[in-house]
């Protein structure tokens, strides 16, 4: 009959032939693993009274919680080991009652296997293989093995409890014979420990058992390599099994001065064992790690290991570091201790631009869009409303006064009484001139355009007609200039009198005009300067 | 007459004595205002006004125009004494108002001070003007170059700072050597005499003419 720990570990061996396939999680695995291991929980729920649960609860729950259920299990039932292992050393009378009663266990079971078909084959390789384990397995891995490939099975069984040991197996008797095979191995001490577990693990044995651990023997050494990370699986159980294990020293198990053959063997065994790649922190391995050397490569990992560590716990007993202590100011930490440190603390200025050759070429770019456009960022005044009408500003005037100081009061006094009457100012007369001129425009710009007719305004004023054609002051844009001329002659005779002509002139008229002038000339001369009259008389006498 | 008059008085008061006790108070008395020939006791009241020497030729072409307007409008009798180099104005008879004399006078001193006839004419015209006279050393104490600088600062270049003046204040200067004469209302002597008296002090025209424009306008804007 196949009990789902051998299942479970058939499949498991079935799929992880080599390690690496455990770094991958399967579907498959996990839950092969799963049943194995409550199976596994439910052969030890006898032992311990304080476990809450009945059976490992699988469905929903993640590994961490599956290894808090054994773990909740396990730790009571280690304590109770402790304590039996505790009452052995003070009466080691009963353990050698316990290793009879184990030898003798073993001894019918190896009867027992001879003759059983079933694990016929199972039985033989246990057989060779527990020989092969007197001579040449690694003592301790040989153990361990067993020791898991029990546990295994205990925590697997639960339910079979009662169908496991029949006239053939013995339970007892397998344990003491193992124990004896010990013994031998290791030395009397290790026989204790081992006779304590394997006592605990008595009443559950089982064929499954034993064949499991042939099975596990029967396999390669990548085989038990697999047991043992199914194991590193499982876990719980393991962990607490090292815990006693965890005392265990290099130097217990192998002292230096053993003999060449096993230790090769047992360095073949531990190379082997290096590259299934297990945990470092199981005592199992630590131990394999063996070299010729004075002090082991493993040793000089954990010196190194206890010198961090014990640079850590000084470390943490010291009081912190300032960057680490929170809230600092300048007086509790060092001086210039914060330059050394990187701080980051927000900026709240924008960081300055970085000038590159795109930026400068964008500004170029914009300055010349803006330059051709005109389109420049001027302030614009703002336009101010005039409440009031300008203010007339009366101009200095730095001329002498033409009217008197009385003329001045009075028209001040004339203004003030009477405003009508009152003579222009001098602002007002500007007023008129400008008004004046503007009309004048008006009537030159309206003759132009000939749209309206305006006539010339009638300005009384004593103009001077200038002799110039008629037509062209009627008509504004004259087509035909006529002769006819707006002054009569005798307007434009500019003379007195009767005027005669140089050939008409009698003798009379021309004594006359030159009577005249000399008359004339006398009287300007009179008023000149005298010195210069005789130049002149002399010219004029040489004119006639 | 003067005797007269309190008789008189006397004789009507006593008449009028005798009328209370029949019936009410009598009418009050009229008196017509004093000429100004009954004045000071019906004697004849003279002012004599001195002239100087810089003063002699315009005098004397300008004689007409000075001697119409007193003869004629106010009733003044004028005369120059040559001897003693003095006008002499006497009331006459038929002088209106004992004021004449004293504006008449005033008249022709302001003609001696330097004034233009036309301007001077003024006073006779209007009551409330002045004549203010005062020295370059009452403001600042100033020697040899600094005065002659400052007496060139005041008439500014052809006198241009000075018409500016009496342009902006209507008034009329004369700037005699050390001595300033301002003639026209009592306000305006103020203002005129402020800008000259700052332009004396040495602060420059420009800054003198800021300040007249601000305040003539000021003037201007109050009628």
């Amino acid at each position: 009959m196949v009990t789902p720990v051998e299942a479970a570990v058939e499949s498991l061996r079935q799929i992880s032939t080599e390690p690496p396939v455990w770094l991958v999680p399967k579907q498959e695995l996990s839950q092969a693993v799963r049943a194995a291991s409550k199976l596994l929980f439910a052969s030890l729920k006898p032992h311990c009274t304080k476990s809450p649960f009945d059976e490992l609860l699988i469905e929903g729950f993640d590994a961490e919680q599956i290894w808090q259920q054994i773990d909740l299990q396990s730790q009571p039932l280690l304590s109770s080991l402790r304590r039996e292992v505790k009452k052995f050393e003070k009466h080691p009378e009963e353990i050698s009652k316990l290793k009879v009663d184990v030898e003798g266990g073993k001894k019918k079971v190896l009867e027992e296997i001879e003759t059983e078909n079933v694990v016929v084959n199972d039985d033989d390789d246990e057989d060779d293989d527990i020989d092969m384990d007197e001579e040449d397995e690694d003592e301790e891995e040989e153990g361990e093995e067993k020791e898991k490939g029990r546990e295994e099975e205990s925590e697997n069984e639960g339910e079979e409890k009662g169908g496991i040991e029949d006239k053939f197996l013995k339970i007892k008797e397998l344990q003491e014979y193992l124990e004896e095979d010990e013994a031998r191995e290791f030395g009397t001490n290790k026989k204790k420990r081992k006779a304590e577990t394997k006592k605990h693990e008595e009443d559950t044995e089982d064929e499954e058992e034993e064949g499991d651990d042939e099975e596990n023997e029967d396999d390669t050494d990548e085989a038990e390599e697999e047991e043992e990370d199914e194991l590193g699986l499982f876990g719980g159980d393991d962990e607490s099994d090292e815990d006693d294990l965890g005392n265990a020293r290099y130097e217990d198990f192998f002292s230096r001065k053993k003999s060449k053959d096993s230790e090769d063997k047992a360095k073949y065994r531990d190379m082997l064992e290096e590259d299934s790649g297990s945990d470092d922190e199981h005592v199992d391995k630590k131990v394999k790690n063996q070299r010729k050397d004075g002090l082991s490569k493993h040793e000089k990992e954990l010196d190194e290991l206890r010198s961090k560590i014990e640079q850590m716990e000084k470390a943490n007993l010291d009081p912190k570091v300032w960057t680490m202590r929170g809230e600092v100011t300048a007086a509790q930490r060092q001086k210039n201790s914060a330059l050394e440190v990187d701080l980051d603390f927000e900026h709240n200025v924008r960081p300055a631009p970085v000038i590159t050759e795109e930026v400068t070429a964008s500004l170029e770019d914009l300055i010349k869009t803006r330059i051709s456009e005109g389109l420049f960022d001027d302030v614009q005044k703002a336009p101010t409303l005039s409440s009031k009408a300008p203010r007339e500003v009366k101009e200095l005037d730095d001329n002498k006064s033409k009217k008197g100081l009385a003329e001045i009061y009075e028209e001040e006094f004339v203004q003030k009484t009477d405003p009508a009457s009152a003579p222009l100012t001098f602002s007002d007369e500007l007023k008129k001139e400008a008004s004046m001129l503007f009309k004048k425009l008006c009537l030159k710009l309206d003759a132009l355009s000939h749209f309206h007719f305006t006539p010339k305004p009638v300005v009384e004023d004593m103009s001077i007609q200038t002799n110039v054609p008629a037509l062209a002051m009627e008509e504004i844009a004259p087509m035909a200039v006529s002769d006819a001329a707006m002054l009569a002659p005798e307007e434009v005779f500019s003379g007195k009198g009767d005027i005669k002509e140089e050939a008409e002139m009698t003798k009379a008229d021309r004594k006359k005009r030159r009577a005249n002038k000399k008359r004339k000339f006398k009287a300007k001369a009179a008023k000149r300067p005298r010195a210069n009259t005789s130049v002149r008389n002399s010219d004029e006498g040489s004119k006639v | 007459m003067s005797a007269e008059a309190p008789t008189t008085m006397e004789t009507e008061t006593v008449a009028s004595e005798s009328k209370l006790e029949s019936n009410s108070l009598p009418p009050k008395p009229k008196f017509e205002p004093l000429k100004a020939h009954e004045m000071s006791d019906g004697r004849v009241q003279f002012r004599k006004v001195s002239v100087p020497p810089h003063r002699y030729s315009p005098l004397k072409k300008y004689w007409m125009d000075i001697y119409t307007p007193i003869y004629e409008q106010m009733k003044i009798d004028i005369r120059m004494n040559l001897k003693a180099r003095k006008v002499e104005l006497k009331t006459r008879l038929d002088t209106p108002d004992i004021s004449n004399l004293q504006k008449c006078a005033d008249f022709v001193q302001a003609f001696m001070l330097g004034f233009d006839v036309a301007d001077a004419i003024a006073l006779l015209r209007l009551d409330e003007l002045y004549v203010e006279s005062f020295e370059i050393k009452d403001v600042k104490t100033l020697r040899g170059e600094h005065l002659s600088r400052a007496i060139g600062r005041l008439s500014g270049k052809g006198g241009k700072t000075k018409f500016a003046i009496e342009n902006a204040t209507k008034t009329r200067i004369v700037i005699a050597d050390s001595k300033i004469h301002i003639l026209g209302s009592f306000a305006n002597i103020k203002i005129a005499r402020d800008s000259l008296c700052s332009l004396i002090l040495g602060s420059p025209a420009g800054k003198v003419y800021s300040k007249l424009r601000q305040v003539s306008a000021r003037l201007a804007e109050r009628f």
